[in-house]
């Protein structure tokens, strides 16, 4: 049953996708409406989704990679939904939506076998791991937004042409401060997480690494989220060259689930 | 239905003419009243502005209350009708609307989309109640007008975007900083159009206010009628490195703010953006600080630049309005239709209902002791047959108004239900025209 949900939610963040992204071109109301709708829409069946496989498999959906990156997914629209209103970004869904999308493809619509965490794995700390990490991932791809609209407005600004994104963007103010918050929620998640995750490998594992191709990926992530927020709160840092590490970060975090995801590895595929 | 306006406008008329025909209120009043005397027009509106002369107005023959309108507008301002003739347009009945709904969304306006034109248009119409020249059909199209040009307003950024310099340099400064309130403004030089800008910027919550002037007293002077406070000129870089926005607009033949200066003083700023609106000629700040990271300098072309954009963003809104108007024109066709035939369905209503009331009032003085009830049954009996009745002839009026066929079956029903034309005859032109 969940299955064919998480189809139908997948095809409601395509739909949600092109509309936020018509609207960031086309400017109409109308748009806007229905791409906010689409996007509610395929959240809640995303929900109802994520409730099904809970309870067909009697534990969190964060049992394997896939499906925590789904839950990732539906945390990050949720945020998206929320900062949209709370902020007035309302062309928030064209920068976000697509990253789901590129989320989704992979993990919602054939989340693989379920329940892949076997009884060696158990414990309640595991879970603690992946929730951490799975919220703090959600949290750095608002990040990466973030980065990409101050990017995108600072260039038109010092370029002195507007163009659409002049118009549509928010203030440089409003966009650095998006990523700064951002930035100190998912950062605390990502640590904290990670370090279970460490400490926890060494123990079941034998070995801080142990040759998983998403552990080591995922620890020079969080050593370049480490830098940026170590370099706003210390050095000052803010503006393009936090945005350009934001996206950097949000780069070797692509390239961590990817690996986590793709090649073989003790997260499993 | 005869709505009819005519009228002349910033493209059909040179300023010479239009000054010589714009009215003002007193005199307008008198030549409302005049035109409705002449009787040849039922109500009327006469919009007068800047940019155009225009009179709305309701009449059985549209050419001939055009006419009256015009010559009494021309005895008025002492013009020659001859010399008007040229510059006048007449739009009837649909067309009528559409330009009523152009107007009163500044889609006709010079400056498209320029907020003024509605309240004008509000003025004259308020103007034309008080006379007690406006009636039920220039009421309903003067309303809806409104709430179209509301509505444009609100469903399109036809007016979002600045179109003068000034305002220009406020818009970008909202698009570095998030809040205008509270940011430090330096005035450096004492121009007009620094000082606009300047006001602009307090009007945003812009605070405090700098003003650096190499003569004192103009700084002093300048601070004071802007409330702020004048700081020595030789301190200029002391004082751009605590603001947020720098407007500079002296006569000097160099730079007064360098490169270097500001890369000295974005040093302290922990990222705070520095924003400079350079207005003058010669350029007061040397153009390379905007390679400064968080320094923004936007020169007199550079703002020219963001309000040609501006107005091509305008355009393409304005052709949003337009279509959003069309629409709302054929929506409102379909009620004006109804209004036609509304009067009809009132006095036809009225009639049965004065029937009714009648027929119940006999009845019950022949039965004196008739209870509560039996007088509540007999009253709910007859509102009962009286609306039957009439559910039959009212919907088919009121669908003949939207095929267009709407004048005969008023003249019909009028006749098979001996109703009289009196609404025709108290507010000469509107109603059903028997």
């Amino acid at each position: 049953m969940h299955l064919s949900v998480f189809n139908l939610a997948v095809v409601g963040y395509v739909c949600a996708t092109g509309l936020a992204l018509a609207y960031l071109i086309q400017r109409e109301e109308i748009v806007y409406r229905f791409a906010s709708l689409a996007t509610l829409a395929s959240w809640a069946l995303h929900t109802v989704g994520l409730v099904a496989l809970a309870i067909q498999t009697g534990r969190p959906p964060l049992g394997s990679l896939p499906e925590s990156v789904s839950t990732a997914v539906w945390v990050v629209v949720l945020l998206d939904l929320w900062i949209e209103r709370q902020y007035g970004v309302k062309v928030l869904g064209a920068f976000v939506l697509p990253v789901v999308l590129v989320l989704s493809l992979k993990t919602i619509a054939r989340p693989t076998a379920f329940a892949q965490i076997g009884p060696t794995l158990g414990g309640a700390w595991i879970w603690v791991h992946i929730a951490l990490a799975t919220v703090g991932i959600a949290a750095f791809v608002l990040n990466f937004a973030g980065a990409l609209m101050y990017i995108l407005q600072e260039r038109q600004l010092k370029g002195k042409r507007p163009g659409t994104f002049y118009y549509r963007l928010p203030a440089l103010e409003t966009l650095d401060r998006l990523t700064y918050r951002t930035l100190a929620l998912g950062f605390p998640f990502l640590t904290v997480g990670l370090v279970l995750g460490a400490v926890w490998a060494g123990t079941a594992w034998g070995s801080v690494f142990a040759f998983d191709p998403l552990a080591m990926f995922s620890f020079v992530a969080w050593g370049i989220y480490a830098a940026t927020l170590a370099g706003r709160a210390v050095a000052g840092w803010h503006g393009r060259r936090a945005a350009y590490f934001a996206v950097m970060g949000f780069a070797a975090l692509v390239v961590t689930l990817g690996a986590g995801l793709f090649l073989p590895g003790r997260h499993g595929s | 239905m005869p709505l009819f306006v005519s009228g002349l406008n910033h493209r059909t008329a040179p300023v010479a003419l239009r000054e010589q025909l714009a009215v003002e209120e007193d005199k307008l009043r008198e030549l409302l009243r005049d035109v409705q005397a002449t009787g040849v027009v039922g109500e009327v509106v006469i919009v007068s502005t800047c940019n155009r002369v225009e009179v709305y107005g309701v009449g059985e023959v549209p050419g001939e209350a055009r006419a009256v309108a015009f010559r009494h507008l021309c005895r008025h301002r002492g013009v020659d009708p001859a010399a008007l003739e040229p510059a006048l347009y007449t739009h009837l009945d649909g067309d009528a609307v559409h330009h009523a709904f152009r107007v009163a969304a500044s889609l006709d306006s010079m400056m498209v989309g320029e907020p003024q034109i509605l309240g004008q248009i509000k003025d004259a119409f308020a103007l034309a109640q008080s006379c007690e020249t406006v009636g039920p059909m220039l009421h309903t199209l003067f309303t809806q007008a409104f709430a179209v040009a509301k509505k444009v307003r609100t469903e399109t950024e036809i007016g979002h975007h600045a179109v003068s310099v000034s305002f220009a340099a406020v818009e970008l400064a909202r698009k570095i900083f998030a809040e205008l309130g509270g940011k430090a403004v330096l005035l450096v030089g004492a121009g007009n159009m620094g000082e606009l800008a300047a006001r602009h910027l307090v009007e945003q919550g812009a605070f405090p206010i700098y003003v650096a002037n190499r003569t004192w007293a103009r700084a002093h002077d300048m601070a004071r009628a802007l409330s702020g406070t004048a700081v020595p000129f030789d301190e200029l870089s002391t004082a751009v490195a605590t603001v947020d926005i720098v407007i500079t607009c002296t006569g000097a033949s160099e730079p007064v703010i360098t490169r270097d200066s500001v890369q000295r003083i974005m040093h302290g700023r922990r990222g705070r953006p520095l924003f400079f609106i350079d207005i003058a000629v010669p350029r007061d700040v040397e153009a390379t600080v905007n390679t400064l990271d968080d320094v923004y300098c936007y020169d007199i072309d550079a703002l020219k630049q963001v309000v040609d954009a501006n107005l091509r963003e305008r355009v393409r809104e304005a052709q949003r309005a337009e279509a959003l108007v069309e629409r709302e024109v054929v929506k409102f066709r379909t009620r004006l239709s109804d209004v036609e035939v509304i009067p009809t369905i009132v006095s036809l209503r009225e009639r049965l209902e004065g029937i009714r009331e009648g027929e119940v009032r006999k009845a019950l003085a022949r039965l004196p002791g008739a209870s509560p009830e039996t007088r509540a049954a007999m009253e709910a009996l007859s509102t009962a047959l009286v609306n039957k009745i009439l559910h039959a002839p009212i919907t088919k009026l009121r669908e003949s108004s939207r095929t267009g066929t709407g004048r005969s079956w008023t003249e019909l029903v009028h006749e098979l239900f001996g109703l009289r034309s009196a609404s025709r005859k108290t507010d000469g032109g509107w109603g059903p025209r028997v």
